[in-house]
């Protein structure tokens, strides 16, 4: 098989029921275009979600369909080209976050954010996949971290945690009830989390380690659109989880990092976990409700909260960072849009990975500009490490003076003294 | 705007004010079925129109079509509309009569020659010369034929006008026609019904007024806004019909359940008409909400068509074995069309080759 057939065959592989009725039950009405942030910063109709989906649909149509079979036996359509999955690749990675937002737009249900993904997995086997996500999964299945980093490093946090708070930092400790996962962002730009919740869960008494063979979370696999990479990642987690048998594994502060632990886990590996998963902010959240995680103090400052996609459209984890900024931060507002329908960083799904795709990126910032602009907060909070890389990156472009912190940090520093 | 005559001033004169003139505008958009922006357009044509000469003829007919335009809405904004069109001959409306009547029609025709919308209610006797019907000594025919010269387009209003009608109806005695047979160089619109709704007749001219041609027309020469879609289509009682709940007389259960008036002989189904949307009597209701089933009043030839009361015909066979044979026929079709996906798919994924860090 040369690529390109590797490619159409991984498509027609993906092409499933759920496939199959969105496309018929398409009714062309447009309303995906405004929902997504490539269209409504650059008015480019190509950026429509649905249109990014073309070679998809008519491989769908010609493999699948009684009329597209007809029309293929009798030569009258025309098969898709190598030329056009090449054309296509910039519409389906560099335009497309994965976030979502058009699947709750689209008013037949169809959710296509899920056919972006899959679409991902022909391009990706017909190797038009862009050159820096590319990069990045080769260094995750290489190097165990897309960014590079690796247990070195993180051992380099764990003493200097340990140093600075004066409390051990569990490893490879069996049968703790929790294992911490991190996001190669938080090890290699935001380390301070390691403190944070080393100390927080000192705080609240929660039985926690982190492994040493599966402590980043963060699926270049799923970027790229390939469950063989993405499932190989994933086993390193899933292996050192049930080698500690421990009973809960925590998503970091990641989108994707979540989405592939959370949702397309069982699947990519297929069978069931031993264990269940969790996002941090849901478990700071439980720990806040049972009384175990006590603040002390509150922060002035003018905040706003940045929901990630992947947390609050895939996840449905809307109320949980709001009760826990409530703990502390008497002037939070919310930007307009705020939730559910909050709109992308920019830099999701493989994005910020993307060389090429910068200038669009900070183009389509324009539109978080646009949701800051009209609060006028000094600080955003949110809880994907990439999600504030892509805040601070736009914010610079725009000359805008505004801290960007994580949330789990934000508790960390208000933390109630351990003593009753 | 200072212009005296305009429509837009002729109306505030009469205490109509910008603002009502403006929802007219609109719900005659809407009703029309014209784009949102048109509300503004017609207004702007209808505020600086000129009160095009209208002249009406009145052959064999009831004087049901005058009734229904200038009771049923009266004293709307849509019965105004119309006085604001010049009307220089009606029979039931001007106060002329005798030689001053026929002349002002003459006048009109002079003066406004090739500019004046002609209406005609009634349809026109041609057996034994036309002889049958006749106007100051002058048979239909012979004014039909002199009044079209002149006209901009012809609006047959009325089933009578448009199909023939009931004059029309076996034996026909006086050989009826309608306009359409007549008259065949110019642009002629049916607004058919025994009666037209009022709104639809006001609405056409408004269409007519504001962009200068006739509107959209179906097969039959309707304009296709209104009687695009058949009563049936829309009927508050379709969901019994969909339901099969169908009432068998007049005074059973399902009658006074408001069930489907089908079986009753309703000719809603194959009726292209506005009644189940527009309504009557100003929005008041229908002849089906009132319990009776449509007449099929705006096609042609409804009064030979058959008992009222007789229902439509139906398929000859078991309904329910048709679906049961199409449905089993269907199914199997489809068992075996997905069988054969199945397998292309189960062939793609036997045919995947595992994707390794060195393919990127």
């Amino acid at each position: 098989m040369n690529t390109l057939q590797r490619g159409i065959n991984a498509m027609i592989e993906q092409i499933d029921a759920p496939i199959a009725t969105f496309f018929t039950s398409c009714v062309h009405c447009g309303l995906c275009a405004d929902s997504c942030l490539f269209y409504t910063e650059t008015q480019d109709p190509k950026f429509t979600p649905i249109y990014k989906l073309e070679p998809l649909r008519r491989i769908w149509q010609q493999e699948y369909t009684f009329w597209g079979k007809l029309m293929s036996q009798l030569g009258l359509s025309k098969p898709v080209t190598d030329a056009e999955l090449a054309a296509w690749e910039p519409l389906v990675y560099d335009s497309c976050t994965l976030c979502g937002r058009c699947s709750l737009a689209c008013p037949v249900g169809n959710d296509i954010v899920y056919m972006v993904r899959k679409m991902r997995e022909g391009m990706v086997a017909s190797g038009h996949a862009p050159e820096g996500l590319k990069g990045a999964t080769q260094r995750a299945i290489g190097l165990g971290s897309p960014m590079g980093v690796n247990l070195n490093t993180l051992m380099a946090h764990i003493h200097n945690t340990e140093k600075e708070t004066g409390l051990s930092v569990p490893l490879d400790k069996e049968g703790a009830d929790y294992m911490m996962v991190l996001s190669s962002a938080e090890i290699a730009e935001y380390s301070e989390i390691v403190s944070a919740v080393t100390r927080i869960f000192h705080q609240a008494g929660v039985s926690w380690t982190m492994a040493s063979d599966g402590f980043e979370g963060t699926n270049s696999g799923i970027q790229i659109g390939s469950s063989d990479l993405a499932a190989e990642l994933l086993s390193r987690v899933v292996r050192a989880a049930e080698r500690l048998k421990v009973k809960y594994v925590i998503s970091p502060e990641c989108g994707h990092a979540y989405t592939a632990l959370r949702w397309e886990g069982p699947n990519l590996i297929g069978r069931p976990y031993h264990f269940e998963v969790i996002h941090i902010i849901e478990l700071l959240d439980q720990l806040r409700s049972e009384g175990r995680l006590r603040t002390e103090g509150l922060d002035e400052t003018r905040m706003t909260f940045h929901d990630p996609c992947q947390m609050v459209r895939r996840g449905g984890v809307v109320e949980q960072p709001r009760n826990l900024l409530h703990m502390v931060a008497p002037n939070f507002v919310e930007m307009p849009d705020a939730g559910i329908q909050n709109w992308c960083c920019g830099g999701g799904g493989g994005v910020s990975a993307n060389e090429r795709a910068e200038p669009l990126r900070i183009k389509v910032f324009s539109r978080k500009k646009a949701q800051l602009d009209a609060i006028g907060v000094d600080t955003i909070v949110t809880s994907c490490s990439n999600c504030r890389t892509m805040l601070l990156d736009g914010l610079e472009h725009n000359s805008m003076n505004l801290n960007v912190v994580g949330l789990t940090e934000l508790i960390a520093e208000h933390l109630a003294p351990a003593s009753k | 705007m200072a212009d005296h005559d305009s429509l837009e001033h002729r109306l505030a004169e009469q205490g109509i004010s910008r603002r009502a003139f403006l929802k007219f505008c609109a719900a005659m958009a809407s009703l029309m079925a014209l784009p949102p922006g048109s509300a503004v357009a017609i207004a702007a044509a209808l505020a600086k129109a000129k009160r095009p000469s209208v002249i009406w003829l009145s052959f064999q007919e009831c004087t049901g079509c005058t009734e229904s335009l200038t009771r049923s809405h009266s004293p709307t904004l849509e019965s105004l509309i119309f006085d604001m069109i010049s009307l220089d001959y009606h029979h039931t409306l001007q106060a002329a009569s005798g030689f001053a009547a026929e002349k002002s029609r003459d006048d009109a025709m002079q003066a406004y020659y090739g500019k004046y919308l002609l209406l005609v209610d009634g349809s026109i006797p041609t057996k034994d010369g036309g002889v049958y019907s006749t106007i100051a000594g002058r048979s239909n025919l012979d004014l039909l034929h002199e009044a079209a010269k002149g006209a901009a387009a012809i609006v047959a209003v009325g089933t009578c006008a448009a199909f023939g009608g009931i004059p029309m109806a076996k034996p026909n005695p006086t050989g009826a026609v309608a306009v359409s047979d007549l008259i065949k160089d110019k642009p002629i619109i049916n607004i058919s019904g025994c009666p037209p709704i009022p709104a639809v007749i006001t609405g056409v001219l408004a269409h007519y007024l504001t962009f200068g041609e006739l509107p959209a027309l179906d097969e039959l020469g309707r304009p296709k806004a209104f009687y695009g879609e058949t009563i049936h289509d829309h009927c508050y009682r379709r969901p019994f019909y969909d339901q099969g709940k169908f009432a068998k007389t007049f005074d059973d259960e399902g009658a006074r359940n408001g069930w489907c008036l089908y079986e009753l002989g309703c000719k809603g189904p194959t009726t292209h008409n506005a009644c189940a949307t527009t309504k009557w009597n100003g929005g008041a209701g229908f002849p089906i909400e009132a319990g009776h089933g449509c007449l099929g009043c705006s096609e042609p030839n409804f009064w030979d068509a058959g008992s009222f009361y007789a229902p439509l015909p139906a398929p000859s066979a078991d309904v329910t074995t048709i679906a049961e044979v199409a449905a089993v026929t269907g199914a199997a079709a489809a068992v075996a069309l997905s069988a054969l996906d199945r397998a292309k798919k189960k062939r793609a994924q036997q045919a995947h080759e595992k994707l390794t860090v060195k393919d990127l």
